[in-house]
């Protein structure tokens, strides 16, 4: 097990509190909840490509950090309108 | 040796900087100081991943694919916290400007 899978393993425990807080929170604090969630979740599929060593799944991180600004402005979006 | 040494340690910062910033984001008490700590997350953090893959790989095509995401995370994160902040104070507010005070409406001209 390399350093890079050990550290997207230790970023994916760290999500649990931001999902709690999704969980548990208002509205307004499930969208900032999702938005840390996303965020760690690029940086784990890039450390997963390295730490497995698949190139082709070196796309994923970068869809994703794309997705991450439509998708989190949806959100927002629709926490301003009508949640 | 020195190389991965160098990993580690870039690793583990990432990895200090993704929990310090959970830990905000689970204790903090409204959304609005929560989001301040989205910011490490989305942008401190991501930057030592790259330089971490960067110094495994050297400059390849997984560098530079990290280094585009990295680059609309960047981009991508201030202008999410700022429309998250507009978005919750109309939320709050009716209106994300500032309320006038007394004093600012005794100016204005009638």
């Amino acid at each position: 097990m390399t350093a890079f899978v050990v550290a997207a393993i230790a970023m994916l425990i760290v999500m649990v509190p931001a999902g709690l807080t999704i969980v548990r929170g208002t509205e307004a604090d499930a969208v900032v909840g999702y938005q840390f969630i996303t965020a760690v979740a690029v940086m784990i599929l890039a450390l997963l490509a390295e730490g497995f060593k698949r190139p082709s799944l070196f796309e994923l991180p970068v869809l994703l950090a794309v997705l991450m600004y439509g998708s989190g402005l949806v959100y927002v979006r629709a926490l301003e309108r009508w949640l | 040796m020195i190389r991965n040494v160098v990993i580690d340690v870039l690793l583990g910062l990432a990895t200090a900087t993704v929990a310090a910033a959970a830990l905000g984001v689970a204790v903090m008490p409204d959304a609005y100081a929560r989001l301040h700590y989205v910011t490490p997350a989305a942008i401190v953090a991501p930057v030592f991943v790259t330089l971490a893959i960067f110094v495994k790989e050297g400059l390849d095509v997984n560098t530079g694919e990290t280094i585009v995401a990295l680059f609309f995370m960047i981009v991508a994160a201030p202008f999410l916290s700022h429309a998250t902040i507009r978005a919750m104070r109309v939320r709050d507010h009716g209106d994300w400007r500032q309320p006038r005070t007394r004093e600012q409406r005794a100016k204005e001209p009638r």
